[in-house]
């Protein structure tokens, strides 16, 4: 244990150092405009997808590089994949593991999965590391996809909102407070899957309904 | 034959023996240590590699392939040997299933769509056909991390440009992303990275990683030949995939010469048929060709002077004109005419003066004040005798020197600068002196006024202080001021004086309006280069106006050696107002005087009595209007 505790809070300096290095490479998103707000002009759909995906894509890349510079500093030994073999909290979010699946998927069930995963994600990265601000990015990406729900489901795209559903925190299961217990390591293992998860849901979401632009 | 001892004999075996004996045990040693050597080396070669998966790749992310390799253990190679299994740990069942598709001829197991799940981990094993050895237990891996994509497709180059030198071009390569890999859908996002070298080069230039499927390559040579390919992988991930084929870039010289040439032919033409053009002008002489393509430099001009003269800089010439030698008129005066008389320059300030200059400050110029000349109020100037010239009314005392005829008659003193006066109020501006009957013009020195009014011509030059009295008085030296004293007061009409040249022309014309006899001295800077400092003002000297010529001829001039005067022969004479410091030329009339610019006419105030020098306050802003220019003239 005490070498955990060491390797922790080496981890905490080095993530903090690396996550505030990148953080100025960061492009902020621009905020979505809320209705009625004024001096907004209201994006399209393609727009805001594209604004979405990119969000995503800048926190999955920066979960990757976190979790590969944690490996090489902290746990040089490779194959460290099996050692994995707890589940991530958000394991038991019932996720598409492939391209099929996620395109059967009805699009308001690949947007809840996608709402539920990131919900799942603001608190422990929080608690991992209150000045990283990776836990923001994961609180503002979520407000974007709820601005993407809300959209889609004015333009009828979808029928059931999903923002209207009760309190984000219902849709994890009771038990989801085994994030705490879980390593820092396993933590950013998890949260680089995720991440990776939500980039590829929510392009196979926009090229299937908005497909002009880059897909 | 020479016969051998026996000793030497048993000597020399005994060394052959030894050198055999060690070079057997040399080559015991060295083969006993190779022995050792492979032994110990065979050991460490001699231990199994076991089976084990050399690598699992996915290229599209839905499905992927394992391959594995036997090692050493050469019993296991067959097919069916080793069995692959994996553990999915998405759910709740970890059981180990086993290779759904084996390719046995590539040692391969393929996992299809069905059974491929991202984002979960998978476990491989290697089992042998018994199930009873298992190796390489711990190969985990997740699909996202294991895909490297197919090369891109269809890769090809455009020409953009070549630079201006002709040495250098960009081309545009552009490709299509690889077939297996559905980035149409979203579902993979690809990233390049295009890397060229020369032909025969060794390291390839690699360019940065982008999404896009073009890219342009800058800065490739003319006719080397430069080898490309492209390869990608997954964004945020690890993981190239292969290099595509090479594709081949040259791009040889284009001889783009010839455009220029005719262009360059032309230019150079004409260019040599308008120097020819311009050179056949300016051979043949056309005045009007020549008049536009020279046109000629104005001329300097000066009224009344041939240009010539001015042009080809003759001096002599040039200053005999201007003196009036050959156009009669001016006359010429000997250079040395004053050099006997260095009294001339002697002059001595009173002390009073400097209250009274200082009074009158504003009144009279420098020079004036320098050289005592009666001021326009009370002003004293001791001109070596105690004799100042004052006026009648202020007369302190010193009338020895002064005759007291003399203030009734006009008294004007000329000063240096005379000035085209303005007769109107038959005031002179100019201190003009009466021209003292030729009696008093006996004092050979400056005292003249006992030989009558003298009148001191203040030319109000620059005059170089040759030697300082010990009486206080200053001795200028010649060529520069001229000072005609005024001996007797004041009259009270004053005359003016036409004052002669100011920038030390030579020629000095006085025009006096009035009064008869009073004589102008005026020195001129004849030659300016280097005034004698014996007080020779001769050379400079020149006499100016006389009011009433007739009388004062040359002879009287001649006579009045003594006085400081000079009649001028000039028949014009006329008062001009005092010259100011600084007088501008106005123009040079037939008996080529010059005409210069009056003071502006001021009336000296009535309490005082008319003296030249009242008027001296105008003298620096002296100059002639065109009104007044009208009563200049004779």
């Amino acid at each position: 244990m005490p070498g955990n505790i060491r390797s922790v809070s080496a981890v905490r300096v080095v993530l903090l150092c690396l996550v505030f290095c990148r953080r100025l490479t960061i492009i902020g998103a621009a905020p979505i405009c809320t209705n009625g707000q004024a001096g907004c002009h209201v994006l399209s759909l393609a727009n805001l997808f594209d604004r979405v995906i990119q969000h995503s894509a800048r926190m999955h890349g920066i979960s990757n590089d976190l979790h590969s510079e944690f490996e090489q500093y902290f746990l040089p030994s490779k194959n460290q994949v099996g050692r994995v073999s707890r589940n991530c909290h958000t394991s038991t979010i019932l996720t598409p593991n492939g391209k099929e699946n996620a395109q059967r998927m009805a699009r308001e069930e690949l947007t809840e999965v996608i709402l539920k995963l990131l919900v799942a994600w603001g608190d422990p990265l929080w608690h991992f590391h209150q000045t990283l601000e990776m836990s923001d990015m994961v609180h503002e990406l979520r407000k974007g996809v709820e601005k993407v729900a809300e959209k889609m489901q004015m333009l009828g795209i979808i029928v059931n909102s999903v923002s209207s559903q009760a309190s984000p925190e219902a849709l994890l299961p009771s038990d989801s407070a085994e994030w705490r217990l879980m390593k820092d390591y396993d933590l950013l293992y998890c949260f680089r899957r995720d991440s990776n998860k939500v980039q590829n849901y929510l392009k196979i979401l926009k090229c299937r309904i908005v497909p002009e632009h880059g897909c | 034959m020479q016969r051998h001892s026996p000793q030497t004999v048993s000597l020399c075996q005994q060394r052959v023996l030894l050198a055999l004996l060690s070079n057997a045990v040399l080559a015991l040693f060295f083969s006993v240590s190779n022995l050792y050597l492979s032994l110990s080396f065979c050991h460490c070669l001699s231990a199994p590699i076991e089976p084990h998966f050399t690598e699992c790749v996915s290229r599209d992310q839905e499905t992927f392939r394992c391959w594995w390799s036997p090692g050493t253990f050469h019993n296991l190679s067959s097919p069916g040997a080793l069995r692959v299994f994996y553990l999915k740990k998405d759910s709740a069942s970890r059981e180990w299933k086993e290779c759904p598709e084996y390719i046995h001829s590539n040692r391969e197991c393929f996992f299809d769509v069905n059974h491929t799940s991202v984002w979960v981990p998978y476990c491989m094993q290697l089992r042998s056909q018994d199930n009873v050895n298992f190796f390489n237990e711990d190969y985990c891996f997740t699909v996202e991390n294991i895909v490297r994509p197919d090369p891109p497709v269809s890769l090809n180059w455009t020409l953009l440009n070549i630079s201006p030198s002709g040495l250098s071009y960009d081309v545009m390569v552009n490709w299509e992303p690889p077939p297996s890999a559905d980035v149409g859908a979203g579902w993979m996002r690809v990233e390049y990275e295009i890397q060229y070298r020369e032909r025969n080069a060794t390291n390839w230039e690699a360019l940065e990683m982008q999404p896009r499927t073009q890219q342009t390559i800058y800065g490739l040579h003319i006719g080397k030949e430069y080898e490309v390919h492209i390869r990608c992988r997954m964004q945020a991930f690890t993981k190239f995939g292969e290099f595509s084929d090479s594709i081949f870039i040259q791009v040889t010289e284009i001889p783009s010469r010839e455009t220029t040439l005719p262009l360059t032919l032309i230019l150079v033409f004409g260019i040599v048929g308008i120097l020819i053009l311009i050179m056949l002008i300016v051979v043949s002489q056309q005045r009007r060709f020549m008049m536009i393509l020279l046109p000629p430099v104005p001329a300097p001009k000066i009224k009344g002077i041939d240009p010539e003269l001015l042009k080809k800089g003759k001096l002599d010439e040039l200053n005999f004109i201007l003196s009036g030698g050959g156009m009669g008129g001016l006359p010429a005066y000997a250079p040395d005419f004053y050099q006997d008389e260095p009294w001339v320059e002697f002059i001595e300030v009173d002390a009073e003066d400097a209250d009274t200059g200082e009074k009158e400050d504003n009144q009279g110029s420098d020079t004036q004040r320098l050289l005592g000349l009666p001021q326009p109020a009370s002003h004293h100037m001791n001109i070596g005798c105690s004799n100042t010239v004052s006026f009648p009314d202020d007369d302190s005392g010193r009338a020895s020197c002064y005759d007291h005829d003399v203030p009734e008659q006009d008294t004007v003193m000329l000063m240096a600068t005379l000035l085209p006066g303005q007769p109107e109020d038959g005031e002179a501006s100019l201190i003009v002196e009466r021209a003292p009957t030729p009696e008093r013009g006996e004092r050979p020195l400056i005292q003249t006024q006992t030989t009558g009014p003298q009148t001191w011509v203040n030319t109000d030059f620059y005059a170089q202080v040759s030697n300082v009295m010990p009486s206080g008085g200053v001795v200028l030296s010649p060529g520069q001021q001229l000072r005609i004293q005024e001996s007797t007061s004041a009259t009270e009409e004053e005359t003016q004086k036409k004052g002669k040249e100011s920038e030390g022309s030579e020629e000095t014309e006085g025009k006096k309006q009035k009064e008869p006899q009073f004589q102008l001295l005026v020195s001129t800077a004849r030659q300016i280069s280097t005034p004698p400092i014996s007080p020779m003002p001769g050379a400079e000297y020149q006499t100016i106006q006389h009011p009433q010529p007739a009388e004062t001829k040359p002879a009287a001039a001649a006579e009045d050696n003594q006085s400081p005067y000079i009649l001028p022969d000039s028949p014009q004479s006329q008062l001009f107002a005092p010259v100011s410091d600084y007088t501008v030329v106005q123009e040079v009339d037939s008996q080529h005087s010059l005409l210069l610019n009056p003071p502006p006419h001021q009336s000296p105030p009535p309490c005082l009595p008319p003296h030249p020098l009242k008027a001296l306050p105008a003298m620096p802003v002296g100059y002639i209007t065109p009104d007044l220019l009208g009563n200049l003239s004779p």
